[in-house]
């Protein structure tokens, strides 16, 4: 059993290049990781001399004085929040019923099409929510509906201070409304794609019991793709976080901080497009870069509950 | 015949013995093309080969047969260490190609690939002419002019009886062709590098019957040129086109003998109920 | 099960269903008045002037001829950068990064910056680059731009190689062929109109980005192709002709905005044909 070994060089030509192949996407990997550390890292550092500064209570200030070098980013927060709350309120009922019109209602020869036209909202440029929203939405507003609004449900107890005040038509309730119009597509298209993962036969079984669409849609499909459902929801909900243009537009760019919804306000995104070029002193420039911070901060943590929720239902599937 | 049948029978007593034997009944037997020696394979901490001693006689078909998951693709895919690109898949023991061992990693991939050959279960033609995908290969291996290499083309697809075929469309895409070419295709892509032992992993299983059969007809041409080794979950199959037989279960090399012993009258009493159908 | 009781399901589903039907309306209604908008209003401000002029200032008329230039530039930039890394990221996390834990940590951090606020990916390139140059220019926003390509070239990448058959690599192998040539002569060929699709989806994102822009390359009234420079585009001189009080910078707002919409959905029908066509190839 004598082995005859092989005279030939260890290491051959190809060898090298292999390893250069790897090197080179490995590097680029590693970049994708850079650039995300490298921005997180640059807004902390352009925003150190506000937090500096304001400390924590830069987050709960309502002061917003370029003159006097004093911010805080309670006003622009406040916005956000309830900008993207109002969005999520109206886009969720909206998206679940469009992804079960097309995944269990619409006539098959529809779907295609209707699909096609919900990403068709998805593809248009933020920038034109924003233009339409303040030069057609914001004056039919406030001609039509706010002053119905204001006048009727101004006066309800308790909630009525949300509804109250001049039909400017421009605030964080067109915001909102702008805002969710945009999210509808996506976390429609997340739901219906996860619509689709639920196995036929889990399906069929049902309706052979003699379940109607809607017992098949409620009582099968969501509990199924639950986890998954609200990844989708989350995800939307960074997107409407982070919204500038659609939002500078109709927000208002108002420092007051009010309670009624029909008043204008601001967010961390509008208020950073609205001020930084016009930003004349390093403590305004770092408090809009600590601004910038904070919202990274709190999109991160709503994008990666979102992919966590989302790969749950993935690996229920056995992807991967 | 019976000497030769003898020196493949496993029998029952000690490994060293039965080494002996069959050490000093192979001499006048045809050349030994590749055999393993105490041959293991894990896939990460799961061990999936036993000690597996099979012998390869050159110039003829040798079936791999046995259930699912007794490990008989795993032992094919050791020939062309095509298991190296998945990490936590290891070989240990020897494996020898015409004397040299080619699990030791001074046994260079590319030498290696050039003269073990492989054909996919799937037929898996590359985005590419029906041309590029026999000259792929070839190219990375020999630098040959346009001429030289449209005869070298021409003989591989001969061979594995495509020519007719195509040799109006050459520079055709090859995503065009039925199953049963395309995987024809993969056989004239496999023999353009000349190499000297076909690994078949399933050819068949993908196809239909009437492909089946020219394929079959096809192996019958080819291992006139080269040493073939076929796994096939088909048992038929194996007797019709195979000259010697390796029966696997659960990883282990139960018995290899010609085919017409191992189908006629085994040896050993799983290869007997596996033959017959008792279990699958 | 009595009557009554199947009566009452079937009543629940015929409001579920009319409501599914009434929220798939309303959302196509608003699309319906967003183009017909965008249509209106911008057929109403084109002229040739557009296509010869540059952007005024208030009160004149002019063109948004260093706009679509200035745009066309970036955009082309910030894909010949971002795209060629997210492919060879895409391809490390398809071939060398399965399983491991630092391909996991790459895709998640990918999925994050992809989803991110462009707004922060534009301050980020503020501090980086124009606050220690002191001025902005065009380069600035390509490189904006660029930081918005990547993650979306990095993920088609990754999921388009990962749908190419694992024998395919196999049998190139088997070949002898080394494993970096299967990667680039193969596999990115069997995947090439998924990658191709990737990148038209990211260059229809980046037209349409305001917010990067804003902090990078600015604008600029005048017509230039100096990369060091501050650039026009269409998407900030929408913004500024939009929120300012004259008239005729709110029509050259429209036209920007009608043949902003036009461009990103052209290419993304573009992306999509290539999608189709090569699926009826395949199968």
């Amino acid at each position: 059993m004598s082995v005859i070994t092989l005279p030939v060089p260890t290491r051959v030509a190809g060898d090298a290049a292999d390893r250069g192949f790897r090197w080179l996407a490995t590097g680029a990997a590693l970049l994708v990781l850079v650039a995300l550390a490298a921005a997180a890292g640059s807004m902390l550092w352009g925003g150190r001399a506000a937090f500096g500064k304001f400390g924590f209570g830069f987050l709960v200030s309502r002061t917003w004085d370029p003159v006097a070098h004093e911010f805080g980013a309670l006003i622009p927060i406040y916005g956000t929040l309830v900008t993207a709350l109002i969005a999520i309120l109206i886009a969720v009922p909206v998206s679940f019923g469009i992804a079960m019109f097309l995944t269990e209602v619409a006539p098959k020869w529809m779907r295609g099409a209707i699909g096609a036209a919900v990403e068709l909202l998805a593809a248009i440029p933020s920038i034109i929510y924003g233009m339409w929203g303040l030069f057609v939405l914001v004056p039919a507003l406030a001609e039509h509906v706010y002053p119905w609004v204001d006048a009727h449900m101004g006066s309800w107890p308790l909630v009525g201070v949300l509804f109250s005040g001049p039909p400017l038509g421009l605030g964080m309730l067109t915001a909102g409304l702008v805002l969710a119009i945009m999210i509808i597509p996506f976390i429609a298209s997340v739901m219906r794609e996860v619509f689709l993962t639920v196995p036929g036969r889990l399906k069929e079984s049902a309706y052979a019991l003699g379940s109607t669409r809607w017992e098949v849609v409620w009582d099968v499909v969501l509990p199924y793709t639950r986890s998954a459902v609200v990844g989708g929801i989350f995800l939307g909900l960074g997107r409407a976080l982070g919204e500038t243009m659609a939002v500078t537009f109709v927000l208002g760019n108002s420092h007051d901080l009010t309670a009624s919804l029909l008043m204008p306000g601001n967010s961390i995104a509008a208020t950073i497009a609205n001020e930084f070029t016009e930003a004349d002193s390093p403590m305004y420039r770092s408090s809009l870069i600590a601004l910038g911070f904070v919202l990274f901060l709190v999109t991160f943590v709503v994008l990666a509950a979102a992919r966590l929720m989302l790969r749950r239902l993935s690996r229920q599937e056995g992807n991967r | 015949m019976t000497d030769l049948a003898q020196a493949f029978t496993m029998n029952e007593t000690s490994p060293v013995a039965a080494e002996v034997d069959v050490r000093r009944a192979l001499r006048p037997m045809p050349k030994l093309k590749l055999s393993t020696h105490g041959l293991e394979f894990h896939y990460g901490r799961a061990r999936a080969l036993h000690d597996v001693q099979l012998d390869v006689a050159e110039k003829r078909v040798t079936a791999l047969i046995g259930p699912s998951g007794c490990g008989k693709s795993t032992l094919l895919r050791v020939f062309n260490r095509i298991y190296a690109l998945y990490p936590g898949q290891v070989a240990r023991g020897e494996v020898l190609l015409d004397g040299m061992d080619i699990l030791t990693p001074d046994y260079p991939l590319a030498l290696l690939r050039s003269k073990v050959g492989m054909v996919f279960q799937k037929p898996v033609p590359f985005p590419m002419t029906i041309f590029e995908n026999v000259a792929y290969g070839i190219r990375h291996h020999e630098r040959l002019s346009k001429a030289d290499m449209a005869v070298r083309v021409e003989s591989a697809l001969r061979q594995s009886a495509l020519w007719d075929e195509v040799k109006d469309k050459l520079r055709e895409s090859a995503l065009g062709l039925s199953g049963g070419q395309q995987q024809r295709l993969c056989i004239a892509r496999a023999v353009a590098l000349r190499p000297e032992v076909l690994l078949l992993d399933e050819p068949t299983s993908a196809l239909d019957p009437i492909s089946t059969s020219r394929i079959e007809q096809l192996i019958d041409e080819l291992k006139r040129d080269f040493t073939i080794v076929i796994v096939t979950h088909n048992m038929q199959q194996a007797a019709r086109v195979s000259d010697y037989t390796a029966f696997m279960y659960l990883g282990d090399l139960v018995e290899q003998d010609t085919t017409e012993t191992i189908f006629s009258n085994p040896s050993r009493r799983q290869t007997e109920d596996y033959i017959t159908g008792r279990f699958g | 099960m009595n009557a009554w009781h199947i009566g009452v399901r079937g009543a629940k589903n015929a409001v579920a269903q009319a409501l599914a039907t009434l929220a798939t309306a309303f959302g196509l209604f608003w699309l319906g008045w967003i183009l017909w908008t965008t249509l209106h209003n911008g057929l109403a401000s084109i002229n040739f002037a557009l296509f010869t002029q540059m952007t005024p200032p208030p009160g004149e008329t002019g063109g948004l001829l260093n706009a679509f230039v200035g745009s066309a530039l970036m955009s082309g930039l910030g894909v010949l950068i971002g795209a060629p890394i997210g492919v060879l990221a895409g391809t490390y996390l398809a071939e060398y990064g399965r399983g491991a834990w630092f391909g996991e940590v790459i895709r998640f951090v990918n999925d994050i910056l992809l989803s991110a606020p462009s707004i922060v990916l534009g301050l980020f390139v503020y501090t980086l680059v124009v606050a220690r140059v002191g001025h902005f220019s065009a380069l600035a926003g390509s490189l904006s731009l660029a930081l918005i390509v990547l993650p979306v070239v990095v993920r088609t990448t990754d999921e388009m190689l990962r749908l190419v058959p694992t024998q395919m690599r196999e049998a190139a192998l088997s070949l002898g062929v080394p494993q970096w040539k299967v990667t680039t002569q193969v596999l990115y060929r069997a995947s090439l109109p998924g990658i191709v699709t990737g990148i038209l989806l990211a260059l229809a994102r980046i037209s349409g980005e305001t917010a990067p822009l804003l902090f990078t390359a600015l604008n600029n009234q005048y017509w230039t192709t100096d990369l060091s420079a501050p650039m026009a585009n269409v998407p900030v001189v929408i913004f500024q002709y939009a929120m300012s009080p004259y008239d005729n910078w709110h029509s050259l707002a429209w036209a920007g905005a009608f043949f902003l919409t036009l461009f990103v959905l052209l290419v993304g029908l573009a992306a999509r044909a290539i999608v189709s066509r090569h699926r009826m190839t395949h199968d």
